[in-house]
């Protein structure tokens, strides 16, 4: 307990100098009354991407469940397109899925018309449906590997008491399944959060392109990023937080 | 009961772990399958369980035809109960949650009828102070007795019990044969497969001896342990009971 604390403090310090060092070698004097001129753009860039994450959350767990239902039928056509559609998105920079996927698909003249016409033509929408693909591809191989990792007597046993295959899907395999990819499913729902930032490249003004914006026109440098990183932090962390209550929450293996 | 089952054959790529196997009983209580493991006993629970059909053959158990067909097997599984030699219990759910749940899906019961039917079956069997516990919190004997209160809860035709107790210590063996034995002692029709000689010959009525997927022989079970009438159930038996 002793050398723990002890550990504990060195690193505590260690932490601190670094943060002393590299601050202190700055050389600049500190323009937070530019950044808070800036508030308003930074807040609302902030708030596109909760909605672009919220957005594609969402989504993405729509794809995601489509790619793994794909690969489960019997269907043996299904199963080649979406292995074929995980291994193609998952093979591809996110940059190049959506650089080629709104200035070839989403932005031709006859799509873009047909999604206005839905209400859904603008770039918020785009960028959302783009990442809910990108994250999809990777969540389905992660719901697929824990569906398979069930073992077959956890199965034989749904079936033995009476469960149809939906049944047996939904009481037995899935709760089993979600348990054991909980940490996986969080980390990759972080690196959405993340991820959004990409899409600036389309011209969505979210939080990264308008901390961007704020740094070219006042030169403001640090002032403009550390905002950035706290403001990715009170995203990221509250969602890897609600993951590990929801690990403890659904713990049945002591 | 009466098992009817005709040149039986199931495959698993090139082994047949049934192999033509015929057997014929009428009116039994409790039949108990014994033999060497990989024999086929495993494979003739799961055909008459309905868990899997077999590739050749007919079979019919109290008059009820067992063809491949999914939707019918579904049907004659929810009539009877399982229990296997492991992995029984869902391990996400309480010990309690594990009875309930069957009956309010499965068998239509409401959720308060299957909390009063899985508290009967957990008094009977002496696991009132464990319902509410996880199955990793129960010790082997434990699992395999809350596995038998779902197995019985639905009140089954017949009871399918897969080496009920290979997986246990003789201890908790001991707890579970009884446990079966008392269910036999009140009517319940068995059919189980076991290496537990002693308790095969004191519960059941009928026995037979299964070796490379087929039925060597079968009677009643004081006629079988007292004269085996073939040659490999002589040898099976005198190696098995040689410590008894």
């Amino acid at each position: 307990m002793g050398w723990d604390l002890l550990l504990g403090l060195v690193l505590a310090a260690m932490v601190y100098a670094l943060f002393w060092w590299v601050f202190s070698n700055l050389d600049t004097a500190w323009g937070w009354s530019r950044a808070w001129d800036f508030r308003q753009s930074l807040w609302r860039g902030w708030v596109v991407t909760l909605e672009l994450s919220a957005g594609a959350l969402a989504g993405s767990c729509v794809v995601a469940g489509l790619l793994v239902a794909g690969q489960r039928t019997r269907y043996r056509s299904l199963g080649w397109f979406s292995r074929a559609f995980v291994e193609l998105v998952r093979g591809m920079p996110l940059l190049t899925l959506v650089l080629i996927g709104y200035y070839v698909v989403f932005a031709q003249s006859q799509v873009a018309g047909l999604l206005d016409r839905f209400g859904v033509g603008s770039k918020l929408w785009t960028g959302a449906a783009l990442l809910s693909v990108f994250t999809g591809a990777y969540l389905s191989e992660i719901l697929r590997g824990g569906l398979e990792s069930i073992p077959q007597g956890q199965i034989d046993s749904a079936r033995a008491v009476g469960f149809d295959r939906f049944q047996v899907f939904r009481w037995v395999v899935m709760p089993q399944a979600l348990r054991r990819v909980l940490p996986a499913l969080a980390g990759q729902f972080v690196s959405l959060v993340k991820d959004s930032s990409l899409l600036s490249v389309i011209g969505v003004q979210e939080f990264t392109a308008q901390a961007r914006a704020f740094n070219s026109a006042t030169y403001g440098g640090i002032e403009a990023f550390l905002p950035l990183a706290a403001g990715y932090l009170l995203l990221t962390l509250p969602l890897a937080g609600v993951a590990h209550a929801m690990e403890r929450h659904f713990r049945y293996q002591m | 009961m009466d098992i009817d089952a005709q040149r039986l054959t199931r495959r698993y790529g090139a082994l047949a772990a049934l192999d033509g196997l015929t057997l014929e009983v009428e009116r039994v209580k409790v039949l108990a399958l014994i033999g060497p493991s990989g024999g086929g006993k495993s494979t003739l629970l799961r055909v008459l369980g309905g868990l899997e059909g077999a590739d050749e053959g007919e079979v019919s158990i109290n008059g009820t035809v067992l063809t491949a067909e999914e939707r019918q097997l579904l049907a004659w599984r929810r009539r009877n109960g399982f229990l296997f030699q492991q992995f029984n219990l869902f391990p996400h759910l309480t010990a309690r949650r594990n009875i309930t749940l069957p009956l309010e899906k499965v068998h239509g019961r409401t959720a308060a009828e299957a909390e009063r039917v899985a508290d009967e079956s957990l008094e009977r069997f002496g696991l009132t102070a464990h319902g509410h516990k996880l199955p990793a919190q129960l010790s082997g004997g434990q699992q395999q007795r809350v596995g038998l209160a779902r197995a019985i809860a639905s009140g089954p035709e017949i009871l399918i019990l897969d080496e009920p107790t290979s997986a246990l210590d003789p201890e908790m063996t001991a707890e579970v044969l009884e446990l079966i034995g008392e269910l036999a002692a009140g009517g319940q029709d068995i059919i189980l497969s076991t290496h537990e000689m002693g308790f095969a010959r004191a519960v059941a009525g009928h026995v037979a001896f299964i070796a490379a997927g087929k039925v060597a022989e079968h009677g009643p079970s004081g006629e079988l342990f007292a004269a085996p009438k073939e040659e490999m159930t002589r040898r099976f038996l005198s190696k098995v009971m040689r410590f008894a």
